[in-house]
């Protein structure tokens, strides 16, 4: 194999060997007898309690990010490209997050509202990485029309990027707890993988699980929220219908898929479907479907496991439905996300909590570390680096869906190339904490900003 | 008023000539100004207090006018009157040749009985012919979206002033509502005047005859404009008008067409009908159109309310133009991205101000979709960001009771 993983590796923990001797020094059917060696949990006075135990230390690192979706991967790799050791942790089998694994394919808000894109940076060379691919990406630069990915494409460009990028990541493995040390600052992350329990130790931790698990479990402040959770499916064959015009066009010049009814409608009429459902997606004859679902607690795995059953089941039915309508009776469910459409659940309580106000008055921040598209009625807005910094805690930096915003700013905040912009950010700062050994909250501003212009951010 | 006669009269109607421009642009910081311009008619304070069946402070203005017009006899015309002024220079550079009209009866003051006929029966029929409105239409000009618009807020002054260039003074000495009511003031003094000290009377008082039969016709004509309007907003699906308005029967009668509220606007939502909305008799009367991005009726804003000189648009505080419904919005979930599953879109929902506005998950059809409760305003805020095109999902429809 061409490539090599740096320090560490995708399956041998702590090792510096390639991945190919890895897997090829194992031989199938080898068994060997082995018996745990740690404690399990017992019942002691009718409470269940885990013994106190050492935990081993899997890896140390400079840069711990916790989470490979949009944020965590954003932030890895800027953060890499300045020479930093950098150690990705993500919980599922491939990277990618809500973005693959979510089928959230809609790469938006891109554009301010004169349909100017203001989001470069990684996100924009991983567009352009899936520009080259057959199927990879649809509708580039045809502003106000967001783009779309395959989800398949974008797994392949994140994994072909992250092999190339000397970055040490271990996936299936879940951050369950932070490290603390005496004067509170966070100093690694613990993990559950088929390994066991592990620590990471690392100077720096970049929270970009989308639920802030890292950063809550250090006792940082924080705003729980509850809001809709859905899950996203692909159906095929669904080009039977007229769907080429567009796909939920913002251009006037391009109509609407199928004729709007004329004239007034009926309150509180539901939708039928009226014979179209979903929006284009690279892959031909599928289209991805977007469901906003009914409010649950992303943080309670009881809400959790209801929604994952019920999704699915409701997804079918609308599917089945779907089906009846003329001609669309080969309508098929190609598959529903692996990972719930989880939108929000912890907001972090930062230096900067980014306002309501502020966004749809066009503030403008010092410290502004890049842009989010116009989204409803909010302008493209500036995103502030305090945004990204725990108020207390030290040692820490949110990114992704996770900041510290208000409820209706982090609603765009949590899409996402918005979540590309404040990973991006957040890697770069993180960088700048092992190079000027400071903390993230008294990282050089003006620093960051001119690193972000170098690799291509959009600052305004 | 002998100090007044040592300045040249031209000079004294230049400065209200100035004085209005500067009333109606508006150039004064202060916002209601515009409305004071038009309430110097004592036409236009009478016929809409007896049509409103209310009489505002603003009447105090056209009661000074109405005292001294019955003294010295078309004071206003010519001395106060920016139309009068506009168009009497019209005719000093016009042809001057035709002549005809002048052995006809004047009409105005019939026009002007018509018309307060009318306001009795609460549609003031012709008050649109004041020339103080007349006068005001056109500063609406910059809030025109199209050629159709700019005609429309012209069309008075222009038909006025071509009028004048060709026939000379007609339209003020013989047609003017405004000066046929002055000269009924004078007139009514002067009979008032004569029983008071029994001297013998030569003036000529409005023909008797005449006066019924524009009074009845007047009332007529109100009352069955009244039915027109009624019908046709019970016909309507897309007439909005700005908040304040009165019932839509009585609407197009009260109001002048002055366009103080269009200008008023910040969000340039109000525009004068081109009889798409109100027919005839609502030509050139103000409707709301959300057909400019992101421009919605502010909730912050009541300017509209306040700068309509005859109480056609009610004059509301901000909580009160918060509560006025201008219409509801609703939802064609055959069209909304999120009821067909296209985009994550909330934008209604975030944009609406009085939170009216919900994604609602339903259980029973599995789906997402935008409801609307009660306490949509109709103010538009959703129906401008919503993203779809070239019909928008969530449109605000005239409200129709339940």
């Amino acid at each position: 194999m061409r490539r090599s993983i740096a320090a560490g590796g995708l399956f041998a923990a702590g090792s510096l060997m390639p991945v190919s001797s890895t897997l090829a020094n194992q031989a199938a059917g080898q068994s060997t007898t082995q018996a745990e060696t740690r404690v399990p949990a017992t019942i002691v006075g009718g409470k269940v309690v885990q013994p106190r135990r050492e935990l081993p230390v899997l890896h140390k690192t400079s840069i711990l990010v916790v989470g490979g979706g949009p944020a965590g991967t954003a932030a890895a790799f800027s953060a890499k490209r300045l020479g930093v050791d950098v150690t990705l942790v993500e919980r599922y089998g491939y990277f990618g997050g809500l973005a693959t694994g979510g089928l959230v394919l809609g790469i938006f808000p891109l554009y301010d509202r004169g349909n100017k894109q203001v989001i470069f940076g990684i996100g924009e060379e991983l567009m352009k990485k899936l520009d080259v691919l057959k199927y990879g990406i649809i509708d580039r630069n045809k502003a106000p029309i967001y783009p779309t990915v395959d989800a398949e494409a974008f797994k392949y460009v994140l994994a072909d990027m992250l092999l190339d990028s000397g970055i040490t990541a271990y996936l299936d493995c879940w951050g369950v707890d932070a490290i603390v040390d005496a004067k509170g600052a966070v100093r690694g992350a613990v993990f559950e993988s088929k390994s066991g329990r592990q620590a990471i130790l690392a100077d720096i931790v970049i929270d970009a699980s989308g639920d802030g698990d890292i950063y809550a479990a250090a006792g940082a402040a924080f705003e729980k929220v509850k809001t809709n959770i859905g899950l996203i499916s692909r159906i095929g064959n669904i080009d039977e219908v007229d769907m080429a015009p567009g796909r939920g066009s913002e251009d006037p010049n391009k109509p609407l898929i199928g004729k709007p009814e004329e004239g007034r409608p009926s309150k509180g009429r539901v939708n039928d479907f009226g014979g179209h459902a979903g929006n284009s997606t690279p892959a031909p004859h599928v289209n991805w479907l977007n469901m906003k679902g009914p409010v649950g607690d992303a943080l309670d795995v009881a809400d959790l496991t209801e929604l994952e059953l019920k999704h699915r089941i409701g997804t079918w039915g609308n599917v089945e439905k779907l089906r009846q309508k003329p001609g669309n009776e080969q309508v098929y469910l190609t598959e529903t996300a692996p990972q719930l459409g989880v939108r929000l659940s912890r907001l972090l309580d930062g230096v900067k909590k980014l306002t309501v106000n502020e966004i749809r008055n066009g503030a403008t921040f010092k410290d502004v570390i890049g842009y989010s598209g116009a989204y409803a009625n909010a302008p493209a807005f500036q995103i502030p680096y305090g945004s990204l910094v725990p108020a207390k805690v030290e040692n820490v930096l949110a990114a992704g869906r996770c900041i510290s915003a208000e409820f209706e700013v982090a609603d765009i905040t949590r899409l996402i190339p918005v979540c590309w912009v404040t990973g991006q950010a957040a890697g770069l700062a993180a960088a700048l904490c092992i190079q000027d050994k400071c903390k993230p909250r008294n990282v050089n501003v003006a620093k960051l900003q001119n690193l972000l212009h170098q690799q291509g951010a959009y600052l305004g | 008023m002998t100090f007044l006669r040592r300045v040249p009269r031209r000079v004294i109607q230049l400065t209200c000539f100035v004085g209005a421009v500067v009333l109606v642009w508006p150039l004064l910081p202060w916002a209601i100004a515009p409305r004071f311009f038009q309430q110097l008619s004592p036409f236009v304070a009478l016929a809409s207090s007896i049509a409103a069946r209310s009489i505002g402070v603003g009447a105090i203005l056209a009661l000074i006018v109405a005292v001294v017009s019955s003294f010295k006899k078309r004071w206003f015309c010519l001395y106060l009157c920016p139309t009068g002024f506009l168009l009497e220079n019209t005719s000093r550079v016009g042809l001057r040749k035709i002549r005809w009209w002048s052995k006809c009866p004047p009409v105005g003051r019939y026009v002007a009985i018509l018309t307060l006929a009318g306001a009795v029966a609460g549609y003031p029929v012709l008050l649109w012919m004041d020339p103080l409105c007349i006068f005001s239409s056109p500063f609406a000009m910059n809030r025109a979206t199209n050629p159709i618009s700019v005609i429309l807020v012209c069309l008075g002054l222009g038909v006025l002033v071509g009028a004048t260039f060709v026939f000379g003074m007609a339209w003020c000495v013989h047609i003017c509502p405004l000066s046929g009511l002055q000269d009924m003031l004078f007139s009514m003094r002067k009979v008032l005047w004569t029983r008071l000290t029994s001297r013998a009377s030569s003036h000529k008082s409005p023909d008797a005859r005449r006066a019924f039969f524009a009074g009845a016709g007047g009332a007529l004509l109100a009352l069955g404009a009244r039915r027109i309007g009624a019908a046709r907003y019970r016909k309507s699906d897309t007439l909005l008008r700005p908040p304040g308005a009165v019932p839509e029967d009585r609407f197009a009668g009260l109001c002048i067409r002055c366009n103080n509220c269009v200008h008023a606007c910040p969000s340039k939502i109000i525009r004068p009908d081109t009889g798409h909305e109100g027919g005839l008799a609502g030509f050139g009367a103000p409707i709301i159109r959300f057909d400019r991005d992101y421009k919605y009726c502010l909730e912050t804003c009541n300017a509209c309310t306040q700068v309509c000189p005859t109480g056609a648009l009610t004059p509301l505080g901000l909580q009160e133009k918060n509560k006025y419904i201008i219409g509801e919005a609703l939802v064609d979930n055959n069209v909304c991205l999120t009821a067909l599953g296209k985009k994550e879109c909330d934008a209604c929902e975030h944009a609406c101000p009085y939170d009216a506005v919900k994604i609602t998950w339903d259980e029973a059809q599995y789906n997402a979709y935008p409801v609307v409760n009660d306490k949509c305003v109709g103010c538009g805020a959703c129906e401008v960001v919503c993203p779809t095109s070239p019909v928008r999902a969530i449109r605000v429809w005239t409200q129709k009771p339940a």
